[in-house]
């Protein structure tokens, strides 16, 4: 334990409160001018963006009308009444996100837990190289590793190099909805082992300390003390996985080889082959809600300042 | 207490399962990845085995003109944007971590918002955006996108070196008779130097490695990634994987050398 780390676990409310005093007339000047560029962006390339989705998703046609009377809300009747029934491609297309979504959310979750668990607590040597490489997959384009999955999948790829030169021959699971779960698994795990790993971080040592001393063993120490205090980055782990699963197209289209649709497929089937603008809006909405939500939920939930005092450091 | 010398061993061995563990993970990271190292070295016109080895690929990435017409596209985007989003997400940091106003919670998550967003609906809306308010598609709506998406990034990354450091700084730099200019230049962004210089490598190496809004913003552009793309859904060509795995090399060069910077600032 570092002096600034024991200084710190015996006066935590004198330096790790978000809180700290900021000077409300900073000498660096007012605010103002440094949050207008960001702010300015995102007003026209983000907030407008949205505002074009929804907008579109109203309309008759590739065109935007801006007079209430020519709106239609035809897209959405479309997509709910295919749902309901279960006709067409939306019966299929709601089911298949969902149970992707989902299934990748509870693998990831389970992957990730004992692994940002031992990084936590148990890793002290070797830890920088293993966060390294847990990280390096963010940073190399979402097209190169699901590709990368095909190769290791195909027939006569890497997998039956390996597996036969030890005299397996196991049937590939390419084109299948599973093979789809493995690419969002493994595109989006991090997104909940980051979180997981910072929220252990922070539970502060003195606490198991205290409750070892009170004489709870390894196992009801997990249970009564690191697992609730670990719940906020267990949530936004979820929600982050959840989400951006949901946008999942790429892995669909590589590794579902065109036989598994989801929202996000649909979506861009409905601007790139039908040119269809309102309905891949409409689709596109319901998308941006719960990302929206989910968001909002997240970003309320991450204290950065918690993160810059805990996170690389420990 | 007999309990004890076993406890002594117990954790030993639990702690060899936990790194255990996590090589497992690591492997399952490193598998797509070293499966096209693997297949990009391999001389078949197919991939398939035998295995073997040749560079021929690599040779034929680098000599392809198309390669180097998308190569020159993604720089003449990733250069602007990583500028950008560098500058812009630095200064957003600067103002959620140096001051307190009003609304400074909400400026956070209006900020760092679109990082939560699945890119292909950043990308979709864009496009009609771009449509309908006339920007139009080309390199340049391809550099406002992605500062989109990437700014907020920079400010996250920026924004944790900033929160370390001393908060009345600026006071007694002030007090010490510094002027504000003095104070970013000799006091403010030496100290963030290091979270800055980090966040504007993740900018460029996410910028090259971006394909979702570059490809709904493109226009008639081709950058690696969607070159990357038109080719791998045609069908095997074993430049592809050449050409991918370069890139991945480029970026674990780039994303090292940040790591090192973010770390030499938090200590």
């Amino acid at each position: 334990m570092s002096v600034r780390e024991f200084v710190r676990s015996k006066v935590p409310a004198a330096i790790d409160r978000p809180g700290r005093r900021l000077a409300s007339a900073s000498p660096l000047g007012p605010p103002g001018g440094l949050m207008l560029p960001l702010l300015a962006l995102l007003a026209f390339m983000f907030v407008g963006p949205i505002v074009a989705i929804v907008l579109f998703s109203v309309q008759t046609e590739n065109v935007i009308s801006l007079s209430v009377a020519d709106w239609t809300l035809e897209a959405y009747r479309e997509i709910v009444q295919g749902t309901l029934s279960g006709e067409g491609v939306y019966g299929e297309v709601t089911l298949n996100t969902i149970v992707i979504s989902a299934l990748t959310t509870v693998v990831a979750f389970v992957v990730s837990y004992p692994a940002a668990y031992a990084l936590a607590t148990k890793v002290r040597r070797f830890k920088l190289p293993i966060l390294i490489a847990l990280i390096i997959p963010l940073f190399t384009s979402v097209n190169i590793r699901v590709y990368g999955w095909v190769l290791f999948l195909i027939n006569d790829g890497v997998f039956d190099l390996l597996a036969g030169s030890v005299g397996l021959n196991a049937p590939s699971i390419i084109y299948t909805r599973s093979a789809v779960v493995l690419g969002t698994v493994y595109v989006y795990l991090p997104y909940m082992l980051f979180p997981i790993y910072l929220s252990i971080s922070t539970i502060d040592e003195s606490l198991l300390e205290a409750a070892s001393d009170l004489g709870a063993g390894r196992t009801k120490q997990f249970v009564d003390v690191i697992l609730p205090l670990s719940k906020p980055g267990v949530i936004i782990g979820s929600l982050f996985v959840f989400v951006l699963s949901l946008g999942a197209e790429v892995e669909a289209e590589l590794l579902g080889g065109g036989t598994i649709y989801t929202a996000a497929s649909n979506i861009s089937y409905s601007f790139g082959y039908s040119q269809n603008w309102p309905l891949g809006s409409a689709q596109a909405v319901g998308l941006l809600l719960i990302t929206t939500v989910c968001g909002v939920v997240i970003l309320r939930t991450i204290d950065l300042t918690e993160i810059a005092s805990r996170g690389g450091s420990r | 207490m007999s309990a004890r010398s076993n406890r002594s061993r117990l954790p030993r061995i639990s702690t060899g399962l936990w790194y255990g563990y996590l090589a497992l993970i690591i492997a399952f990271l490193m598998t797509p990845l070293l499966s096209l190292i693997i297949a990009s070295f391999d001389s078949g016109q197919t991939f398939s085995l035998p295995f073997e080895f040749t560079l021929e690929w690599y040779r034929n990435a680098l000599t392809s003109t198309s390669v180097q017409s998308a190569v020159d596209s993604t720089i003449r985007i990733s250069v602007p944007v990583t500028i950008l989003s560098t500058v812009i997400g630095t200064a957003g940091a600067i103002a959620y971590t140096r001051y307190s106003f009003p609304g400074r919670e909400y400026f956070k998550i209006v900020a760092l918002l679109p990082i939560f967003f699945p890119l292909i609906l950043l990308g979709l809306g864009m496009s009609m955006w771009a449509s309908v308010t006339g920007l139009g598609y080309g390199i340049v709506p391809a550099i406002v996108g992605e500062t989109v998406w990437i700014s907020p990034i920079v400010m996250f990354v920026v924004s944790i070196s900033a929160l370390g450091v001393d908060p009345n700084l600026e006071e007694a730099a002030r007090d010490l008779g510094a002027d504000t200019l003095t104070i970013y230049k000799d006091v403010l962004l030496p100290l963030i130097a290091n979270g800055i210089v980090s966040g504007g490598i993740f900018a460029f190496v996410l910028s090259w490695n971006n394909y979702y809004i570059v490809s709904y913003l493109k226009g008639s552009e081709i950058t690696i990634t969607t070159w990357i793309h038109g080719r791998m859904t045609q069908g095997f060509t074993p430049v592809v994987p050449a050409l991918a795995s370069m890139i991945f090399y480029v970026s674990l060069l780039l994303l090292l050398v940040a790591v090192v910077m973010e770390l030499r600032s938090e200590t």
